[in-house]
């Protein structure tokens, strides 16, 4: 038995919606009993970047921005492990938003838990693309108007319960190999941009609406813009699809890499380059 | 009256859809076949279609890197190859002109030229109803220049064509054209005006700096790559692409640079071996990323096809202006070791020991590549493939973990590299992070802590100094002359040097295939000279810099530059050497 790092407390400041992230995430990988060695949690940079210190689990610190090529890259190539890929708004939406579109059109099988607030918390203040009042992006509306994506999902940390299924759900999704599975969550930052009053006057919650059907991308797509119309932000399980698995995923991790046994044909290869001679 | 050849230098030029391409290909097939070492360039527009392009190839005795002075035979399909090109070709060479187009401009060739003025197109297009058949025209004529065996010039075009048997009876049927043009021309069979001398062959592989860069990665267990189009990087997305996947392996053609280089960092995360390629922009773009893997202790290659710059620059030439960015590009200081090959061979051998190296420290690796051997031809021996070795450096398997006690991902230790177990591994758990960190890999900014971390990685590169590739010397040794310069500089150097010789100035040579960190060969070379000729494509002498900020004397330093995407010929780089001696 080798010892390895103790899980870090939070630094967030009390009252960060992040706790509450952190909360469902810890629960979610307990109800599915997902080791922790075999989890990789990849995070952002921001306050919502920390997360991974928190778990038990390995993980990783990536560049502002480019969690989702990060995660992308790992679950590529070791596609056993359960990669949760974890950021905030800013890291999401702003500086790495280019990269969220791609993922949604790949349909990588992991999960991207997106702490959003509004705001950049670390370095204190400054509007993110989805700041009340600044013509904000809706990256859940973003995610239906991709045709690949599977899986798009909205949480509220003040709906503790719902974000634990939500996050079960998620994890479940990616796990069993139907794709990406987009996971927003409200996630107030109480010192630079307290929204918890703001969205609980404004959330509406489509799991509890007999309406709603998640498998109807159009139908999800109308409500959302609609009670958009209405100044009403929905959450829950927005839209969900089953992909067939991709069938017979490649494992470079697994793969033999010891010259020897791949002798014959890299020479295969290299006789293609041969020159013709004359009178051999 | 026919004359023996010996060093072969061909060019053939027109619109970029006149297939001067494929005219090379097949000369380069006739002269193969007759023992010749083998060189092949591509001069191109940036556009995709049409835009001038040219393509030279040289035959020699010994194997060659880079083209000769002049031009012995000159195929021009348009008046623009000869206003272009005409100046090159060799007082004694012959112009074969397709006059389709217009008569011949005056002025650009020298008086003792031989013209062959033919309407090839016009005669294509009149008998077999394709322009494009007037390659295997031009063919005909040129074999009987070289007095080529009919038989053989035909085997050839077959054996291109073998894939689309429509196209080998018009193109036979357009060589013969040919033939017969060369006999109304007093060029019978057997009994043209130059003659190929005989050359004992041995085994070669004709490949390019890209390909052969690739199929080392491949052999030393990259089995992954992500990379965004960039030229003259992309042939080594395209061979990963076609190969990688057979091997268990993943090629991503990622969004951006940015998104390449993240992704190779996540896959080498894993534990997998993990390679990124690109050029001028990209490598702009991946600084960032390069820095994070030095700090996060990340093994990464990374390949630098170096075009011209500054900005999008001119993406079909060549320079060497990224060195400075190489060894000192990325916020902070952090160790990385920075390879330049200078041929095929070089390509091959540093991609296997770049992929190594990286897992040894734990951090970047750049194969500094520039577009002249990126994607230049030439014919080189086969690689050896049976004495390949795979080092993972300090890489943990579970028995090691679980017998280790206690893990820590940045662990201290005396060559500053850490034991190192992959996510998936119990008990290994691991924070990894390009913040700076404790052993455990918290963040910490304690000053204690944040100086022995940087320490612990500096001292990685200092453990592997032994183990860098040398350099490849050649000239006299013992002068007190040096010239020195990597990649595209290594062939034309030694034909400088051969050159020089024979008029009495000895140089002693050197090419690096370790710029940094700076080797002792390289240190004790310059050092030991009264005058050092350091030849490199760029405005600003980045590698006299180089030399110059680990201590050497710019008093020595003499730079060569040259930054006009054109590379030095010998005659070119001789004079400018003798200028030099006699300054
Ligand atoms: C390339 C780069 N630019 C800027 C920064 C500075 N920076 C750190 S965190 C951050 C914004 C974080 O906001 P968000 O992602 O919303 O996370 P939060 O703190 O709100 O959880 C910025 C701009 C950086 N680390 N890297
Ligand atoms: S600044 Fe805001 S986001 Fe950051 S920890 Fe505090 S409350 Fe949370
Ligand atoms: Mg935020």
């Amino acid at each position: 038995m080798t010892d390895t790092y103790r899980p870090a407390e939070p630094i967030w400041c009390a009252g960060c919606g992040h706790f509450g992230v952190e909360g469902a995430l810890l629960l979610a990988l307990s109800d599915l009993s997902i080791p922790k060695e075999e989890t990789l949690v990849l995070a952002g940079i921001g306050c919502s970047g920390t997360i991974q210190n928190n778990l038990g689990t390995y993980g990783y610190h990536a560049l502002h921005g480019r969690v989702l090529p990060t995660a992308t890259g790992a679950w590529m190539a070791n596609p056993k492990l359960t990669v949760i890929a974890a950021g905030g708004d800013g890291d999401g939406y702003a500086i790495g938003m280019g990269h969220l579109i791609h993922a949604f059109r790949h349909n990588p099988s992991f999960t991207y838990i997106v702490m959003n607030n509004g705001v950049y918390g670390l370095t204190k203040g400054q509007n993110s693309p989805t700041r009340h009042g600044t013509r904000p992006i809706d990256a859940i509306l973003l995610g239906l108007s991709v045709l690949e994506t599977t899986f798009v999902a909205r949480g509220f940390t003040r709906a503790p319960e719902q974000l634990r299924d939500l996050t079960v759900r998620a994890l479940k999704h990616a796990r069993a190999g139907h794709g990406f599975a987009f996971l927003e969550v409200l996630s107030p930052c109480v010192t630079y941009n307290d929204t918890y009053a703001l969205w609980d006057a404004e959330y509406v919650d489509l799991d509890t609406d007999g309406e709603h059907d998640p498998t109807n991308r159009s139908q999800a797509f109308s409500r959302v813009t609609e009670l958009h119309a209405e100044g009403r932000i929905p959450i829950g399980l927005i839209h969900h699809t089953e992909r067939d698995p991709t069938a017979a995923l490649a494992d470079p991790s697994a793969a033999d890499i010891g010259p020897d046994s791949h002798i014959a044909s890299y020479e295969d290869i290299l006789d293609r380059y041969k020159v013709e001679r004359h009178n051999r | 009256m026919t004359r023996p050849v010996t060093d072969f230098n061909a060019m053939v030029a027109g619109q970029g859809g006149d297939g001067s391409l494929t005219v090379i290909t097949l000369l380069g097939n006739l002269l193969a076949r007759r023992g010749f070492h083998l060189y092949t360039s591509r001069n191109v527009g940036s556009q995709v279609k049409g835009g001038h392009t040219a393509g030279l190839l040289r035959g020699t005795m010994v194997p060659r890197t880079g083209m000769g002075d002049s031009i012995d035979v000159f195929i021009a399909f348009d008046a623009e190859a000869i206003e272009k090109g005409g100046s090159r070709v060799a007082q004694d060479g012959f112009v074969v002109y397709d006059s389709s187009g217009g008569p011949l401009p005056d002025g650009h060739l020298s008086d003792g030229v031989t013209v062959l003025e033919i309407p090839f197109g016009r005669l294509a297009v009149r008998d077999l109803r394709r322009e494009l058949f007037k390659n295997s025209f031009a063919l005909g004529v040129i074999s009987r220049i070289l007095t080529i065996d009919d038989a053989d010039t035909a085997a050839v075009i077959k054996a291109r064509f073998a894939a689309k048997p429509e196209l080998v009876d018009p193109n036979l049927q357009a060589m013969i054209e040919g033939f017969a043009y060369a006999d109304e021309h007093d060029m019978a069979e057997g009994a043209g005006p130059i003659r190929l001398a005989k050359v004992k062959a041995d085994d070669r592989i004709l490949i390019t700096g890209n390909d052969a860069a690739a199929l080392g990665f491949l052999v030393a267990g990259v089995r992954f790559f992500a990379g965004y189009p960039i030229t003259p990087a992309t042939e080594i997305l395209d061979f990963m692409t076609r190969h990688i996947e057979a091997y268990g392996g993943v090629a991503v053609q990622a969004e951006d640079e940015l998104a390449a280089v993240n992704m190779a960092l996540g896959a080498a995360l894993t534990g997998v071996r993990s390679l990124t390629a690109t050029s001028g922009p990209g490598i702009s773009l991946m600084q960032e990323a390069v820095s994070h893997a030095g700090s996060a202790e990340i093994p990464l290659v990374v390949v630098d096809a170096q075009r011209a710059g500054p900005s999008t620059g001119m993406p079909t030439k060549s320079e060497q202006s990224d060195i400075a960015m190489l060894i000192h590009g990325g916020n902070g200081d952090f160790p990385r070791i920075v390879l330049a090959a200078g041929n095929a061979t070089d390509a091959f051998e540093l991609a296997v020991i770049a992929t190594n190296l990286s897992q040894r420290i734990q951090g970047p690796v750049y194969l500094m590549l520039d577009q002249t051997v990126s994607q230049d031809s030439s014919t080189v021996p086969p690689f050896d493939l049976t004495t390949i070795e795979i080092d993972h450096g300090r890489r943990l398997n579970q028995h090691q973990l679980d017998v280790i006690g206690e893990y820590r991902r940045y662990s201290i230790t005396d060559d500053g590299v850490s034991p190192w177990a992959m996510p998936g591994m119990p008990d290994g758990m691991s924070l990894v992070t390009g913040n700076e960190h404790d052993e455990w890999g918290k963040v910490s900014t304690e000053p204690r802590n944040r100086v022995d971390m940087m320490d612990k990685r500096a001292r990685k590169t200092d453990a592997v100094l032994d183990d860098l590739p040398s350099g490849h010397r050649f000239g006299d040794d013992a002068s007190t002359v040096g010239i020195l310069g990597v990649g595209m500089q290594s062939g034309v150097m030694r034909e400088t040097v051969e050159l020089l010789a024979s008029d009495g100035i000895e140089l002693a040579g050197l090419q690096p295939r370790t710029i940094w960190p700076v080797p002792a060969e390289t240190l004790a070379f310059v050092a030991s000279k009264e005058r050092v000729y350091v030849v490199e494509h760029n405005h600003s002498g980045q590698l006299a810099q180089i030399l110059e900020s680990v201590g050497h004397s710019t008093d020595t330093m003499r730079s060569i530059l040259k930054y006009d995407g054109i590379a030095f010929t010998p005659l070119e780089l001789a004079d400018r050497i003798r200028t030099g001696e006699a300054g």
